[in-house]
């Protein structure tokens, strides 16, 4: 099973050797360049190409690993000023660079199902993030190494459901020096393994006079000296160079705007669209004057309305990064209390996963590529629960949670959120491919995705005793229930799915057909970025309902 | 328990059967369900599945994957996943190079289909086979040229620019690139793929869903056809998918609707013609069964239908004898030679010992191959009159396109597409042949693949189909196993060797030559088992697709 998962991943990521690549192939190029042919201190200084390196140092230095096997492949890959380098060989040896670093993420889903329990729920998200529309689509074909990142990811929060803390903090310290975006999912990693490894950890939660007596000393001692090793390894170096404020101000651009190129699935692209008909409404209508609103001319007269980063609204209060910032952190706080009232790994997954989401959903300049850190993480939450195994079909309602120590059981509505944020998230991703011959790749690969994925998780559904009851009085188990694809979804969240289809039609077909190429370009990427958001802001309150009324429901257990 | 349900329904339906349809008792086959029923009653608890002959097909990763399919009850999609999983493989290998993609003066097949379009949308119909434009004239049949109207009429709606009169010779851009390579997976979705699907529905109609699963992905997954419809740019599809419908009538008793679209292959592809003794013959051993009154009247229901399916295709062309003659003037080429390039047949491997072009005139050399291929394939089309049988009719097609490829007048490397056709069909009866066929079938095509740079999707592709078939070497006869690995010696050292030292200046076309010779020595071998085959396989009276010896008794011979 693995094997062929090996053997068919790799055949399809190279068979997209050819597809259309964006400017981040030359992004890593450039990097390859700017590691391999000047020392560290110009690392962060270098700006022949537009591309500066902007991700930390670890980063760096992997492909300073890579780029002594370019030098042998074709010495121009390395040399900084050649600009735009993508013969047949660099892009054959670039991709190539992606597939091997992706084993990382093969070897950590290795591991998760090993930890995780090897039967069919936690073997399809092996197959889900392994063949993960996303990844193919930003790594092997956009050109980006997020498959070898999450791999990382996924390894560190093995080591946290093993109970390897310690080295679960390592990894994740590690990552967040290759690359950091992460910092996303920090608090999360910082509230769990604060409480979890630094103080006394039964599973309960410590009442307040105790905390003092719970305190592990050494446990913190050693996690802090270890994530400050881990830092200094990667910024030690620019410190002593004196570089610091240079390598913050390649990390952290604030003078970028609110949104990337085209709008995330957010809340800001929700914002904006809000901001858009407003506009409508107040230029066009008498509205404006009833409710005494006025339009900001300026914003208006902003062609790049809805393609360019720097967003201004016309109507709608203007949003700043500390704002935010600020709503980042409120939405992060209520799974970051619960994970540290009680420290499992059943929370810790879930507040990570909410804590991506609030990033993603809130924060400023977020690429539209980051719903990966929710889907990867959710897709690990999943499989850190307990699916049925639909071949012991009558015994389905039976599940005991002995066999998983503090697991609970999938339920419909993680199944539903994921798929809808999944779907969501990924259609998001298309408008990066506007080369009409990848259109057909990029819709096939999700659609494959979306059915494959979505049958197989609703097979994992453990059945509810009630059920498993009705249909062995009726006699026949399998043919009785309706096994179609959708069955747990809402006739909303089906309108929503196959809403999807109609929207896509116009926006990669019709709109071009009708308006040609240039006229109205902004209308079928915020069809696409406000379809998609409305998808992820629903995934996101479904995901966080049962995550909070899960908790709940266990405390009561837990205290009868 | 639902798959013990399953099972035996499954078993009922085969006792049933059974029942209904043996006059001739067969014992083999009494065997088969013996053996079925007792492993059903056995294997109730556990999850095997329930042939006999299932063990063996376990070593297959893609019936592994079916039989995991079928356990969690996600046969609902599986067929969609397939489908798109193919559609998305064949669309993925078409973003490479085409056939004289940047490659003037004469560019390649991806030309001469896209003058065909910009020729039958500017030209009346009378003149499409006459028209001198000195441009890749048209000599496919008529129903070719149909379609390319059809693709033409829809290319020109989206940019007239594609298919312009005279400018528009050689011309290339993305768009039109995107534009063709899409008719074809269209076309080939529509024709091709929906017949394999319903091929394996009705082959593996009384065997378990996981068979018919496994089939269908495996002959989606054919190297060649992939590499050389979506990569090289042909329509063979259409035709290969036409033959297949033929079959899937035959396989139904529909043997006018089966003649139809036999007919309307042979009208998109001269090279369907390479087929049809095994169909002529199959449709004549049938009418001689029917007694005297309705053979006649069979025979005249099909010959009425291949004439009226064949003059409508050339009506336009009926009102002279001249203007017929050209057409078919056009569509038999015999002054283009022999063979073409280096092809792995027998002439070409022969004309390394004797220069047959140069001793012989072409019109001895036509005679001559007309007659060496009609001996060649005379013992299958007899035995076929004979015994009728619908697995016969798959093997003889085998045998008549094995014999043509390997003997006749003018055969292109392309043409080893035809017997790779019947042979994949027969992918789960013949595991082990049908998968080395493949192989060596692909490895052959390779110069032409070389040619046109498509040489990591070749790599990929039978690389792949080797992976996903090589679990049916498992359990053969070590003949089978030792020329198997020999034969993947052979391949990895000459693609090394090509990639590694250079040919001698004397023989520049060695690692082509060696390439041909090698793969038409497999493919002789290939006739003399698959003509063996053909008449050593028992059938059981009513259900002719129905293998009842042992296939591992087959193996034993190889």
């Amino acid at each position: 099973m693995q094997t062929s998962l090996f053997v068919l991943s790799t055949v399809l990521k190279v068979l997209l050797f050819p597809t259309y690549h964006s400017t981040d192939f030359e992004v890593h190029r450039n990097w390859l360049a700017i590691t391999h042919s000047l020392p560290i201190s110009q690392w962060y200084l270098e700006k022949t190409s537009e591309w500066t390196l902007d991700y930390p140092p670890f980063f760096a230095w992997f492909e300073k690993l890579m780029s002594i096997f370019a030098a042998y492949v074709d010495p121009k890959i390395v040399q900084v000023d050649n600009l735009n380098y993508d013969t047949l060989a660099t892009i054959y040896f670039q991709r190539t660079t992606v597939i091997i670093s992706e084993l990382v993420l093969f070897w950590a889903l290795q591991r998760m199902l090993k930890v995780m329990g090897n039967r069919p729920l936690q073997k399809i998200i092996n197959w889900s993030l392994m063949l993960n529309p996303g990844l193919l689509m930003v790594d092997n074909m956009h050109f980006q190494y997020n498959g070898f990142l999450y791999g990382i990811l996924v390894h560190s929060l093995v080591d946290a459901k093993q109970g390897k803390l310690l080295r679960s903090g390592i990894l994740f310290a590690a990552l967040l020096n290759f690359k950091h975006i992460y910092l996303y999912i920090a608090p999360s990693y910082f509230a769990f393994l604060l409480r979890a490894y630094c103080f006394e950890n039964s599973g309960n939660s410590i009442r307040a006079r105790s905390w003092i007596s719970a305190f592990r000393p050494l446990n913190f001692l050693a996690l802090g000296v270890s994530v400050i090793a881990v830092f200094a390894a990667s910024l030690g170096p620019f410190i002593a160079l004196n570089q610091l404020p240079q390598l913050a101000g390649r990390l952290f651009p604030f003078k970028r705007g609110l949104t990337h190129s085209y709008w995330a699935a957010n809340f800001w692209a929700l914002y904006s669209f809000a901001d858009r008909i407003m506009i409508v409404l107040v230029s066009k209508t008498p509205l404006g004057q009833y409710f005494n609103l006025t339009l900001d001319e300026s914003a208006l007269s902003a062609t790049t309305r809805g393609l360019v980063g720097d967003t201004a609204f016309g109507v709608l209060p203007a949003v700043t990064a500390q704002h935010t910032l600020i709503l980042t952190v409120l939405l992060q706080i209520p799974s970051l209390i619960s994970v540290f009232r009680k420290p499992t790994f059943d929370r810790f997954i879930g507040s990570v996963v909410l804590s991506a989401f609030a990033s993603f959903l809130a924060g400023w300049h977020v690429h539209e590529k980051a719903i990966l850190l929710c889907t990867v993480t959710m897709s690990v939450a999943i499989a850190n629960q307990i699916g049925a195994s639909p071949n012991s079909g009558v015994n389905a309602g039976a599940f005991s949670t002995s066999d998983q120590k503090g697991s609970s059981p999938l339920t419909p509505q993680d199944v539903r959120a994921f798929m809808i944020v999944s779907l969501a998230g990924y259609i998001g991703l298309w408008p990066l491919f506007f080369t009409r011959p990848e259109t057909p790749i990029k819709v096939l690969i999700t659609a494959i995705w979306f059915v494959a994925i979505g049958s197989g998780l609703d097979q994992c559904v453990p059945k509810q005793p009630k059920s498993a009851e009705t249909t062995t009085m009726a006699g026949h188990s399998s043919s009785f229930t309706n096994r179609s694809m959708l069955r747990y979804f809402s006739l909303l969240e089906r309108l929503y799915v196959f809403g999807c289809i109609p929207v896509q039609i116009y926006v990669n077909i019709v709109h071009e057909a009708v308006f040609g190429q240039d006229k109205l370009a902004f209308l079928p990427l915020m069809m696409t970025s406000v379809y998609a958001a409305v998808g992820v802001v629903y995934g996101w309150l479904l995901y966080s309902g049962t995550y909070f009324s899960s908790n709940k429901a266990l405390d009561k257990k837990k205290t009868r | 328990m639902a798959p013990t349900t399953m099972r035996a329904k499954a078993s009922k339906a085969k006792s049933t059967t059974a029942g209904a349809g043996s006059s001739g008792s067969n014992a083999a086959y009494k065997t088969t369900i013996t053996t079925t029923s007792t492993s059903t009653t056995n294997s109730s608890m556990s999850t095997t599945a329930i042939t006999p002959e299932a063990p063996k097909l376990k070593n297959l990763a893609v019936y592994r994957y079916a039989t995991w399919l079928e356990e969690n009850q996600l046969k609902k999609t599986a067929i969609w996943i397939s489908v798109a999983a193919a559609v998305l493989v064949r669309w993925i290998v078409g973003l490479g190079p085409y056939s004289g993609q940047g490659t003037p003066p004469r560019f390649g097949d991806y030309e001469a289909q896209r003058h065909w379009m910009e020729l039958t949308i500017h030209k009346p119909i009378r003149e499409w086979y006459s028209d001198r434009s000195k441009w890749w004239d048209l000599d496919y049949p008529p129903l070719t040229a149909y379609v390319s109207w059809l693709c033409g009429f829809v290319g020109d709606k989206i940019n007239p620019e594609w298919f312009a009169w005279e400018t528009s010779r050689g011309y290339e851009s993305k768009d039109a690139k995107l534009f063709m390579r899409s008719t074809v997976l269209f076309l080939e979705l529509a024709i091709y793929i929906s017949s394999i699907v319903v091929f394996t529905q009705r082959w593996f109609a009384h065997k378990p869903w996981t068979r018919q699963h496994t089939a269908v992905i495996l002959v989606l997954m054919q190297p060649g056809v992939i590499l050389i419809d979506s990569g090289h740019f042909q329509y063979n599809t259409v035709m290969l998918g036409l033959v297949v419908w033929a079959v899937n009538f035959f396989l139904a008793d529909q043997d006018v609707l089966g003649s139809v679209a036999f007919c309307l292959a042979l009208g998109f592809k001269q090279m369907a013609l390479y087929f049809s003794p095994a169909v002529f013959a199959y449709l004549l051993g049938k009418s001689f069964r029917q007694g005297f009154i309705g053979c006649i009247w069979k025979l005249i229901k099909l010959g009425l239908a291949v004439m009226v399916t064949l003059g409508l295709l050339f009506s336009p062309w009926m009102q002279s004898q001249e203007e017929i003659l050209q057409v078919i003037h056009r569509i038999f080429p015999v002054f283009r030679g022999l063979y073409q390039d280096k092809v792995a047949n027998i002439w070409c491997a022969v004309n390394i010992v004797i220069k047959l072009r140069e001793r012989f005139d072409i019109q001895s050399l036509v005679r001559f191959s007309t007659l060496a291929t009609l001996l060649s394939f005379l013992p299958s089309l007899i035995h076929l009159v004979i015994k009728p049988t619908k697995r016969g009719l798959i093997y003889g097609l085998i045998n008549s396109s094995l014999s043509f490829f390997l003997l006749s007048f003018q055969v292109h490397e392309k043409s080893i597409l035809l017997p790779a056709l019947p042979i994949t069909l027969l992918i789960l009866d013949e595991p082990a042949i049908g998968s080395l066929f493949n192989i060596v079938a692909t490895f052959s095509m390779f110069p032409l693949l070389k040619q046109e740079d498509l040489t990591t999707q070749y790599y990929l592709l039978l690389g792949l189909w080797i992976w996903m078939t090589t679990g049916t070497f498992k359990n053969v006869s070590s003949l089978l196993k030792f020329l198997s690995t020999l034969n993947l010696l052979v391949i990895v050292t000459l693609h090394l060797g090509e990639m590694l030292v250079a040919p001698p200046a004397r023989y520049p076309d060695l690692y082509a030559v060696l390439n041909s010779l090698w793969s038409a020595a497999g493919f002789v071998l290939y006739w003399v088992y698959f003509n063996y085959r053909q008449f050593t396989m028992v059938n059981t009276p009513k259900m002719g697709f129905r293998i009842s010896t042992k296939t591992s008794k087959a193996y034993k011979l190889a």
